[in-house]
């Protein structure tokens, strides 16, 4: 099996990413408003995918609190680059707080801060939950980001409470969620594939055994998990700037949402960063291609009324048969590099022959 | 795989084929799966009642698209983009929950498509906006309402506040009932609660210590039921007045006599319709659905008149003109009562106060604006 060398390897990916740019600029031009929106979703999907995938995949410890990080972002971002007149117009209960009822500033610095508070959100949470593991690490997770969520509901004089925050500036678009998209892959892939990388995934196989080669293993297994709740900070940063309006319901940034980039992550395979992209595109493209079936359609002089609720029992039966046919996921732990490619084209090959 | 594309794909061209030229294309955004399926159904029978009773406008078809939101809030934004974009619409009905048309509203708003929602009284959806409208009244009217009615009407000058603090809606109409109250030379006291609580002993006795001749609970039925039931048994006899979130028949399941003397403020009574149109919806939805029509219901069947009404103002089907239309809606017969727009996309028209006797939801009076 050859290996291909580092300068092809690098052509080619920077091939890759500009042929992905142009294949973006098209799409946005031509495919209309809808599908924007959908591939730019994705892109957000694909960023709170990797970095969940990080902490539950590459570093092997069991999170539920994703979705607490990305509320943290979320909020953040929206309360940073609100206008000041629409701050003062949503906030008619209890007015907002100085000095974050005079500050207005822009996208990149907002959601740059939004990253770090989600991440020091992830370094007051982790801290201590990473005492526990296993099952009682998830519990744990899962209350903080309850917690996390129940504080943004009552806190009236900064989050607006249960009345949410609208009128986000729509920021967000196809060029600013793909680039934070590419930024957040090279910055997780790096970790990675260094030695605090490469110490991560041995303790995922057994931590014991890290600890004897002499891994500080409270030390990586925080780290990991700072660095996933930037970029979940991120993530929820151009999620509230592409949606314009956050509230801290259950079914809008709770349990429900951790769930979702869940089954991303599980669907892509565990550990693997392409994975979660692919299960991240994979999840927001076809959550809306299989509403055709929900609309009413015509075979023939027949008429089949649109069924509601159908495109999710389709949805979970395909999930099913992804479990069911690759039981670790689209990729397992592998990354989709051009090594991988290569491997397999040249397996096939050799099966023909 | 490839056969199943190419079978979907004619199917898609077939879809296409049907809305052909001579129609005119709504789009209904409503919960029809999820949490909240159930308001979605409701008022999409009242959409269906008023379609097939006025099918036409212009000459034209109306068709209806129905796109389901999930109970999503993410999902309630695409919906809306892909009604606009995909389906092209000329105007959609839409959005049932406050903060699904707040995601979806600023997706119309920016597609300049305009956006009628049945139901959702959070004064934020339409704050704004030019092509977002409301078929209901607005949260501060409703508080309004209860106020004038336990001050006026109840005689009440005592009253105690219970506000469900995870939900905007009860967070908005106790905040405008006690401003209102408190205006006129009442006195007010607060307890807090959540969805999801059963047990509201401690506030009720805090609360009953405060002698309060009314309890005013801006929340949901659930709740409603179970707090009326434990105040009767820690003595309270006065009565209680809530939302439109009380009104559903698991209120008197839950609350059995207890919930006897709650009254509640409520968009329409389809015991008392007070127009002849919406006596017709009335009839008309007992023959097509075999029950009686919800508040619900009864401001979908509103909605789409609101709409078909400003096509036809408008005599044309873009949608820049049937937004101008609606904004100029003035004194409009619907089936909850005269409906006039105003220039923020608000709706101005009178409520209605009912409450349960003997298990049955009775109509007592109607407060003008």
């Amino acid at each position: 099996m050859k290996r291909i060398s580092f300068k092809t390897n690098f052509i080619l990916t920077v091939i890759f990413v500009i042929g992905s740019g142009f294949m973006l600029l098209w799409a946005s031009n031509s495919l209309g408003d809808y599908w924007a929106r959908i591939i730019t979703l994705m892109a957000i999907y694909g960023i709170m995918a990797t970095s969940y995938t990080l902490v539950n995949g590459v570093t092997g410890i069991f999170s539920l609190g994703h979705a607490g990080f990305i509320a943290v972002g979320a909020y953040t971002a929206a309360l940073l680059t609100l206008p000041i007149q629409q701050k003062a117009m949503s906030f008619f209960i209890t007015p907002l707080i100085w000095p974050l009822n005079s500050i207005q500033m822009g996208f990149l610095p907002a959601t740059i801060i939004a990253g770090c508070v989600a991440a020091f959100a992830a370094f007051l949470v982790g801290y201590p939950s990473l005492r526990v593991t296993g099952d009682y690490f998830a519990i744990a997770t899962l209350a903080f980001a309850e917690i996390i969520r129940i504080v943004i509901q009552n806190s009236y004089s900064v989050t607006n409470g249960s009345l949410g925050l609208k009128g986000i500036p729509p920021y967000t678009t196809i060029w600013w969620a793909w680039g934070w998209l590419l930024v957040t892959l090279i910055v997780l892939g790096s970790f990675k594939f260094s030695s605090y990388g490469r110490a991560l995934r041995a303790m995922s196989e057994d931590t014991v055994a890290a600890r004897a080669m002499g891994i500080d293993v409270f030390k990586h297994q925080l780290m990991s998990f700072v660095v996933s709740g930037f970029f979940a900070g991120i993530g929820g940063a151009l999620y509230a700037h592409w949606l314009t309006t956050i509230d801290p319901r259950p079914t809008s940034l709770g349990i429900m949402l951790t769930f979702f980039v869940l089954i991303m992550i599980v669907v892509g395979g565990l550990g693997s960063l392409s994975g979660a992209v692919l299960g991240a595109v994979f999840f927001a493209f076809s959550a809306q291609w299989l509403r055709i079936v929900e609309s009413p359609m015509n075979f023939f002089g027949l008429t089949i009324p649109g069924i509601p609720g159908m495109s999710m029992l389709i949805f979970a039966v395909v999930f099913i048969l992804i479990m069911l046919f690759w039981r670790r996921g689209i990729m397992g732990r592998d990354e989709l590099s051009w090594q991988y490619i290569y491997n397999h084209f040249s397996k096939r090959v050799g099966d023909q022959d | 795989m490839k056969k199943t594309l190419i079978m979907l794909s004619v199917v898609m061209l077939l879809v296409s084929a049907v809305f052909g030229a001579g129609t005119i294309k709504i789009g209904v955004a409503f919960p029809m799966t999820g949490g909240i399926a159930a308001f979605g159904q409701m008022t999409l029978n009242g959409v269906k009642v008023a379609q097939s009773l006025y099918p036409t406008v212009l000459g034209k078809k109306i068709v209806l698209i129905v796109a389901d939101n999930r109970s999503d809030k993410t999902e309630a934004a695409n919906v809306v983009s892909r009604l606009i974009d995909y389906n092209h619409v000329k105007a959609i009905i839409g959005e049932i929950a406050s903060s699904h048309s707040l995601a979806g509203g600023s997706i119309a708003e920016r597609s300049h498509v305009p956006m009628l929602s049945p139901a959702s009284t959070n004064p934020l959806v339409t704050q704004g906006k030019h092509y977002v409208f409301r078929a209901c009244f607005i949260d501060p009217f409703q508080g309004h309402v209860a106020a004038v009615f336990a001050y006026n009407n109840l005689k009440a000058r005592t009253a105690v506040v219970f506000t469900d603090v995870v939900q905007d809606y009860s967070v908005g109409l106790a905040n405008f009932f006690v401003k209102d109250f408190v205006a006129m030379g009442g006195k007010v006291y607060k307890e807090f609660y959540q969805s999801g609580d059963q047990d509201f002993s401690a506030q009720l006795t805090d609360a009953l210590n405060k002698h309060p001749d009314v309890i005013y609970v801006p929340g949901y039925y659930p709740e409603i039921a179970l707090m009326a039931r434990q105040a009767r048994q820690l003595g309270y006899t006065g009565p209680f007045l809530a939302g439109d979130g009380a009104e559903a028949p698991e209120l008197v399941k839950i609350g059995g006599a207890a919930v006897n003397g709650v009254y509640y403020t409520s968009h329409f009574n389809a015991d008392a319709p007070f127009t002849e149109i919406g006596k017709e919806f009335v009839a008309k939805y007992k023959e097509m659905f075999k029950e009686s029509p919800s508040a619900l219901a009864a401001l979908g069947f509103d909605s789409y008149l609101l709409l078909r009404n400003a096509i036809k103002r408008a005599g044309s089907d873009e949608p820049e003109k049937i937004a101008a239309a609606l904004r100029h809606t003035k004194h409009f017969e619907g089936a909850t009562g005269y409906i006039t727009i105003d220039k923020y996309g608000n709706t101005i028209k009178s409520a209605v106060v009912n409450v349960v006797k003997n298990g049955k939801f009775t109509y007592v009076t109607t407060i003008n604006p």
